[in-house]
């Protein structure tokens, strides 16, 4: 089939270089949120919980429980609170326990 | 130390063999099976360009199989719906050992559904389970970091990430 | 909501109403309500069946109470009246435990009043034996229902044709191929030659209408974006509309077209998904991967222009939730389209290929109005219904998609519709582009719904057909009963009418490839 093998040829190769090399097209992935401590009230905590639909947050005392397995990256706490919350940008998380993908964030924000 | 302490360090033990055995068996070449416990079918669609130009699993010495005999790894993806869980118990049952299970997205690792009459709320409770690839759906690239981290090429990554970020945001 | 005069229905009061229906300044929108007498039902059936262009796009029930008390039960029949550009609601009290047969009407209807006797315990009048199509068979009398239990355990399916001779019966599943659904086949064959095929969809079955009780339509719409993540788009489209009827909002305008343009963009993305998957059927391995080639960077696509390779996250109560970088989708559309577009001509240029496809799961033109089919599979049987078109909400009444249309009613004629829509969705998205678009909402997230609270009919024409939705909301604004049709529902029972004619086991995958429908959106 000379048709098919000439667009082949012509084409080149797409294959990503990953794990030899970064992928750029990882950059447009959905990934987890990160939290910052220094911002997180109590407050803040108890309205993330309520608004994540996977149950990935959790308070427990001071700190933030985050399950990273739980998470489905839709958006909705970063929407809630921009400022307590970033894009973590990581999307290498596979884990072979999983302890390893529960996140304990301190709250260390004031109540003004 | 007390009996619980002494379990746990025959756990870590034997996961430490465990994981040097699949290095020495599968760290070259493994077949894969995949299993769908009632996932929203975007899990399958990455799964699927695995094998496709962009991804080419074959490269990294990795085949998919559709017999459960020849297979080494089990990929579950979905929330173990009820119904489901005694042709899942098949299929694992099906593939001889040593096996490796991977639970595949966000469903598979108790987010998104919760237990009830429906689902399990995950695939722990019905399968044992060696490594977890969060993601709703994960994507290729994801699950790629997720099967060579199964094979012990790759460092479980996440283990070392806090998600906590102060300052300037990146 | 017109209550229909019980002394004029089926004759006077029936034609008047469907004679009226639609029309600008009928004063009730393209959605019309009808309480209908149980007593009048059949009549009623059997004449807007008969009018032109009507089509029972769903029925379903709701429960008064949840609760096995014996509760009322509503019966909701919903007609597409493609013709008129109108649905047509008709809402029946029932009482006792029965209630006209509909499937001798409308034989469409028959997987519906399995359905809806599993979950609410009342079944058509008649003896004939009803299946289980939607919970599992463990599913005993405390299982969490909709309405009450049925009296009787409804019958496993069994092939209707008779098995006998050299012809056997064996299941086939749940566990399949490599990165396929789990879906269970029971097949009827004498060797090679299929003589049936029919369907279990339980194993994959999550209760999500049931799970949707008691939340918010903002709470609800995670759970119906992950009812069937193919087609999520249009699924949430449907359901926003559905919930924005209820609640009296009105997208902005620029939320409406964002919303087209991410619909647009998950129909290129499956029709490029389902060529791979003709193309692996048929064991074109070259096909196969220029396929995958535009559909890995159709993908990235989304997720450059919405921020999620399967287009979650953009659909809105009110509108729409992402931004959208036109920037981004007008300089990587043309690339992404492109690869498509030459992996389609080199496509129906191999005859090797066309040869496996043409002639092959054809399903007849009346087959399609039989059964209720939508989508790519009723359009190549010469059936052109199209939501754009037939039922246009704000972009597509401006900006009209072409229906793509074939008459062969095989696997090479839903391909040839399935590409001449891919060509189509480019051309919308461009179009649509150029127009004001933007994210928006009806109302400030965080400031709650709207008051009114009521019901609200939906739609989205999505990669597989006319998906739709229907919401009831109660004063707090949270939802009593949502029901959620995708087109799989209605597409799969069109899918044992293809095996059957003159094929074989090896054409099994290349007819599901070309109906590229899934498991979870029937299953849900």
């Amino acid at each position: 089939m000379p048709l098919w093998t000439l667009r082949g040829l012509r084409r080149g190769i797409v294959t990503t270089r990953y794990p030899a090399r970064p992928d750029p097209s990882a950059a447009l992935l959905p990934t987890p949120p990160a939290f910052r401590p220094d911002v997180l009230t109590p407050g803040l905590a108890d309205r993330l919980v309520a608004v994540c639909p996977s149950r990935a947050l959790a308070r427990d005392g001071n700190l933030l429980v985050f399950d990273v397995g739980a998470c489905t990256a839709c958006g909705r706490c970063r929407a809630a609170a921009p400022e307590a919350t970033a894009s973590s940008g990581e999307f290498e998380l596979a884990a072979t326990a999983r302890e390893h993908l529960i996140k304990r964030i301190p709250l260390g924000g004031s109540t003004r | 130390m007390t009996t619980q302490g002494t379990s746990d360090q025959a756990v870590a033990d034997r996961s430490e063999e465990l994981r040097r055995t699949v290095a020495r068996l599968f760290g070259r070449s493994l077949h894969i099976r995949t299993l769908d416990t009632g996932s929203c079918a975007s899990c399958e669609q990455e799964i699927r360009l695995l094998a496709a130009p962009h991804y080419d699993l074959q490269r990294l010495g990795f085949f998919f199989t559709p017999a459960p005999r020849h297979a080494d790894l089990l990929m579950v993806t979905g929330p173990m719906v009820a119904a489901f869980e005694n042709a899942a118990r098949k299929t694992y049952d099906a593939i001889p050992d040593p096996k490796v299970v991977v639970a595949t997205g966000a469903c598979a690792l108790g987010g998104v559904y919760q237990p009830d009459a429906f689902t399990r709320g995950g695939v722990a409770g019905t399968l044992p389970v060696d490594v977890w690839i969060p993601g709703c759906p994960p994507s290729p690239l994801a699950l790629l970091q997720g099967l060579l981290v199964a094979v012990g090429r790759l460092a479980d990554k996440v283990q070392d990430l806090d998600f906590a970020r102060n300052g300037t945001p990146r | 909501m017109t209550a229909l005069e019980p002394g004029l229905a089926g004759e006077a009061g029936l034609r008047g109403l469907l004679a009226g229906f639609g029309r600008d300044g009928s004063g009730d929108g393209p959605v019309t309500t009808v309480s209908v007498p149980v007593t009048d039902l059949d009549a009623v059936v059997r004449g807007v069946a008969a009018h032109p262009g009507a089509r029972l796009a769903d029925v379903f029930a709701s429960a008064s109470s949840p609760a096995d008390d014996g509760g009322q039960v509503t019966l909701r029949l919903v007609w597409a009246l493609d013709a008129d550009r109108g649905y047509l609601i008709t809402e029946s009290l029932v009482e006792g435990e029965a209630y006209p047969s509909l499937s001798e009407i409308a034989p469409a209807a028959f997987a519906e009043e399995c359905e809806i006797y599993e979950q609410f315990g009342i079944r058509p009048a008649g003896e004939k034996l009803l299946n289980r199509v939607a919970l599992p068979p463990g599913a005993g009398p405390d299982w969490p229902r909709l309405g009450r239990a049925p009296a009787d355990q409804p019958a496993d399916v069994h092939a209707p044709h008779h098995v006998g001779g050299h012809a056997f019966e064996f299941p086939f599943g749940p566990v399949r191929q490599v990165a396929v659904e789990s879906l269970y086949y029971g097949l009827v064959t004498s060797g090679e030659e299929l003589v049936d095929l029919y369907l279990f969809t339980w194993h994959k079955h999550r209760g999500v209408e049931w799970r949707l009780r008691g939340m918010t339509p903002g709470e609800a719409l995670f759970y119906v974006e992950r009812t069937e993540g193919l087609g999520a788009v249009g699924n949430t489209w449907a359901f926003a509309a559905a919930a924005e009827e209820a609640l009296g909002l009105e997208p902005p305008p620029q939320a409406m077209a964002t919303r087209a343009i991410a619909l647009e963009l998950e129909r290129l993305y499956n029709h490029a998904a389902a060529t791979a998957a003709l193309c692996q059927s048929t064991g074109l391995v070259i096909g196969q991967a220029a396929a995958e080639i535009a559909l890995e960077r159709l993908l990235r696509l989304n997720a450059a222009a919405f921020g999620h390779r399967y287009l979650f996250g953009v659909v809105d109560i009110g509108g729409t939730r992402a931004d959208l970088d036109a920037a981004a989708l007008r300089s990587d559309l043309p690339g992404a389209y492109g690869e498509l577009e030459r992996a389609a001509e080199a496509l129906l240029s191999t005859n090797s290929f066309l040869d496996r496809l043409e002639a092959t799961g054809i399903l007849a033109g009346d087959a399609a109005r039989r059964l209720g089919l939508v989508g790519p599979v009723a359009r190549a049987t010469g059936l052109a219904i199209d939501a754009r078109a037939d039922h246009p909400a704000w972009p597509y009444g401006e900006f009209r998609p072409s229906v793509a249309e074939q008459d062969a009613g095989d696997v090479l004629a839903r391909f040839r519709v399935m590409l001449a829509e891919a060509a189509e969705s480019v051309r919308l998205i461009g179009e649509i582009g150029r127009a004001a678009v933007g994210p928006g909402l009806a109302f400030p997230p965080g400031a709650g719904p709207g008051q009114p609270h009521g019901s609200g009919l939906g739609w989205a024409e999505s990669s597989r057909g006319e998906s739709l939705a229907w919401v009831a909301l109660d004063e707090g604004g949270r939802i009593t009963r949502a029901r959620l049709r995708p087109a799989a529902v209605r597409n799969w029972r069109g899918f044992d009418d293809a095996c059957r004619s003159q094929n074989v086991f090896t054409d099994i995958p290349i007819i599901e490839a070309s109906f590229w429908l899934t498991a979870a959106g029937t299953a849900r």
